[in-house]
């Protein structure tokens, strides 16, 4: 690629190009649902970042494979810690398949966006302090497997918000339940087997868990634009994975601590 | 006061709503003194109750625990025991600005300048005796563990932390992070909209976290030159520190000498009220004790009522609004679990 190299001759530490920028937007909205600030890692097979919210309660763990991209290079890995906000507003500037490049300006140590449209516009902006740790993901032993669609569970979780501030997960391998219950209303949500919301379900001992909605209707939310079909993964008061389907060559999964019922 | 290393140290703004089930050591006279400069009338006399007896320190102490409480923050109160003997010049000096202080403060009252005499009658807050013990049996009532340290609460409260029995130690003063505190808590007693002394400015103070092994990566030093820097520059056992020293030009000294002693032949006028490794030595190795329990206890509602409102007219139903939020916080804070459980 041309492109890549700089005016000494020397190659970029990496190069990518996306034809249609909305791809990447929709992503980084997912990611920015839960941290401000993001290190993606750019290495040779893709872009990859995971990390914790501030109060450690749930996680995310996005990757984005070279294939996804139209042009990609970068032969090692390089860390990148970028403002989410600020990266959103600048990714929002561009329209309806305008592509996208992105490289970091070694010399001055921005990140470079140029948006290829009508007109081509450079934005720039500060790279952060990179976390130097690795996210380890949680080790949890899943009971139930329950795939529905990505709309059928936002559905659900707008339903159970109206009545109370978490919602209770249950199956027992034939059908996925969603229960609320407030100070004084309560919700009752069945998709059994065989609707269309619910693709398959099984469980090979009855599973529930309680999740606060302000996390779990805040990650749907911003994740339904990336995908149609959810996968979640539970048992009884642990944390629930989600994997959203991407339809591009790579993953969106969240993890997201229980609510402990104690009486 | 303690050693003041202002821009040296990074530090990372904190939401307290994410300290959820975290144990905070809270240097306690600290937050007592910052308390009793705080919370007065307008021409800056202080809460008391019928007897005369001072307040200022349990209002701020009451309120702002069942507010910690209500975070779902498990508080623990660390109280300073003897001083260092090195401590005691430091002593002397606070006790003269307080004399004249009040002094001031009694002119500036009698000329009827009021915002004056407030800023006079916060530097007079002494803390006696009788408000530690109060404080502690406050505590006792609330369920709040306190530890007693043989001499300095910071130090011993660094100790907390290092033994795991406390995840962050809370102070305003940096001394802490020269007793080895892994992980500083700043501005968790006074974080809201304060006012600046002697302006009518209001800011914004908001809690924030000073990593030790962050700062020290940030400014290439090791631990034993943080102390070195901080004695240049002035501790409580050398208020005075060198003069015309100040943090930027400590760093840089340390940087290129190595320690204090090979930096002391480039500063002529440096004195020091005893040798600057016994300063150090405090710091390295204070007096602390592992001979201490915590445990967090459900409040003793009449407890608390009866002393604060039977003894102290405390307003009764302010009270029992408070500690129903707290008990409510700390019961909803147990059903919040983290990741963290999980790895």
């Amino acid at each position: 690629m041309k492109y890549r190299h700089k005016k000494n001759g020397e190659l970029d530490l990496f190069k990518i190009r996306m034809s249609d920028a909305k791809l990447l937007r929709d992503a980084v909205t997912a990611i920015s649902t839960l941290i401000d600030e993001g290190t993606f890692v750019i290495g040779p097979d893709g872009i990859k970042l995971r990390a914790m919210d501030p109060s450690r309660v749930a996680m995310v763990d996005f990757a984005m494979q070279k294939t996804t991209f139209d042009e990609y290079a970068s032969d090692q890995e390089t860390k990148i810690c970028l403002n989410l906000g600020e990266l959103l507003k600048l990714l929002k500037r561009a329209g309806k398949d305008e592509a996208v490049e992105l490289y970091l300006d070694e010399g001055t140590g921005q990140f470079v966006i140029t948006i290829r449209g009508k007109y081509i516009r450079t934005f720039r902006m500060p790279t952060l302090e990179a976390s130097e740790e690795e996210q380890g993901l949680p080790k949890i032993t899943f009971n139930a497997k329950v795939t529905l669609t990505t709309d059928g569970l936002r559905q659900s979780l707008e339903d159970v918000a109206l009545v109370s501030d978490h919602v209770r997960i249950e199956t027992d391998g034939e059908k996925l339940a969603m229960n609320a219950k407030g100070d004084i209303m309560g919700a009752n949500i069945e998709l059994k087997k065989g609707s269309d919301a619910l693709l398959s379900v099984e469980a090979t001992e009855p599973s529930k868990s309680t999740f606060p909605l302000s996390y779990l209707s805040e990650i749907v939310k911003a994740a339904v634009a990336t995908s149609d079909i959810v996968t979640l993964e539970f048992s009884n008061d642990m944390p629930i994975r989600l994997d959203f389907k991407q339809t591009y060559d790579g993953t969106l999964v969240y993890y997201l601590a229980p609510r402990i019922e104690v009486e | 006061m303690g050693v003041n290393l202002g821009d040296l140290v990074p530090k990372t703004p904190v939401d307290l709503k994410n300290l959820n089930r975290k144990k905070v050591a809270i240097d306690a006279y600290n937050a007592l003194y910052q308390f009793l400069a705080i919370i007065r009338q307008p021409d800056g006399t202080p809460l008391r109750d019928h007897r005369g007896m001072i307040t200022s320190h349990l209002s701020g102490l009451f309120y702002r625990t069942c507010n910690l409480m209500e975070m779902g923050i498990k508080v623990i109160y660390v109280f300073d025991g003897m001083p260092p003997a090195l401590k005691e010049a430091e002593i002397k000096r606070r006790s003269k600005i307080k004399e004249e202080a009040q002094i001031k403060y009694e002119v500036a009252l009698k000329e009827g300048k009021i915002e004056e005499a407030r800023s006079y009658a916060q530097m007079t807050s002494r803390l006696k005796d009788y408000m530690a013990e109060d404080s502690k049996h406050l505590l006792n009532c609330m369920g709040v563990p306190w530890v007693q340290a043989p001499s300095e609460g910071e130090a011993q409260a660094a100790i907390l932390r290092k033994k795991g029995s406390a995840d962050y130690c809370a102070s305003q003063d940096f001394d802490s992070l020269l007793f080895g505190a892994p992980v500083l808590l700043r501005n968790l007693t006074i974080s809201g909209r304060r006012k600046l002394p002697r302006k009518n400015v209001y800011i914004e103070i908001e809690p924030e976290t000073v990593e030790l092994a962050k700062l020290l990566k940030e400014l290439e030093i090791t631990f034993e030159q943080l102390i070195d820097i901080g004695i240049l520059i002035g501790t409580d056992y050398n208020p005075d520190g060198v003069k015309g020293v100040g943090p930027k030009s400590a760093l840089k000294l340390i940087k290129e000498h190595g320690s204090l002693e090979a930096a002391l032949p480039m500063l002529k006028n440096a004195e020091f009220p005893v040798e600057p490794r016994i300063i150090r030595e405090v710091f390295l190795h204070p007096k602390v004790t592992d001979n201490y329990s915590l445990s967090w206890q459900e409040p003793n509602v009449e407890g608390v009522v009866e002393f604060l409102c039977g003894e102290k007219d405390f307003s009764e139903d302010r009270v029992r609004k408070a500690l129903s939020k707290a008990v409510e916080g700390m019961k909803e804070s147990k059903k919040k679990t983290t990741l963290e459980s999980w790895f």
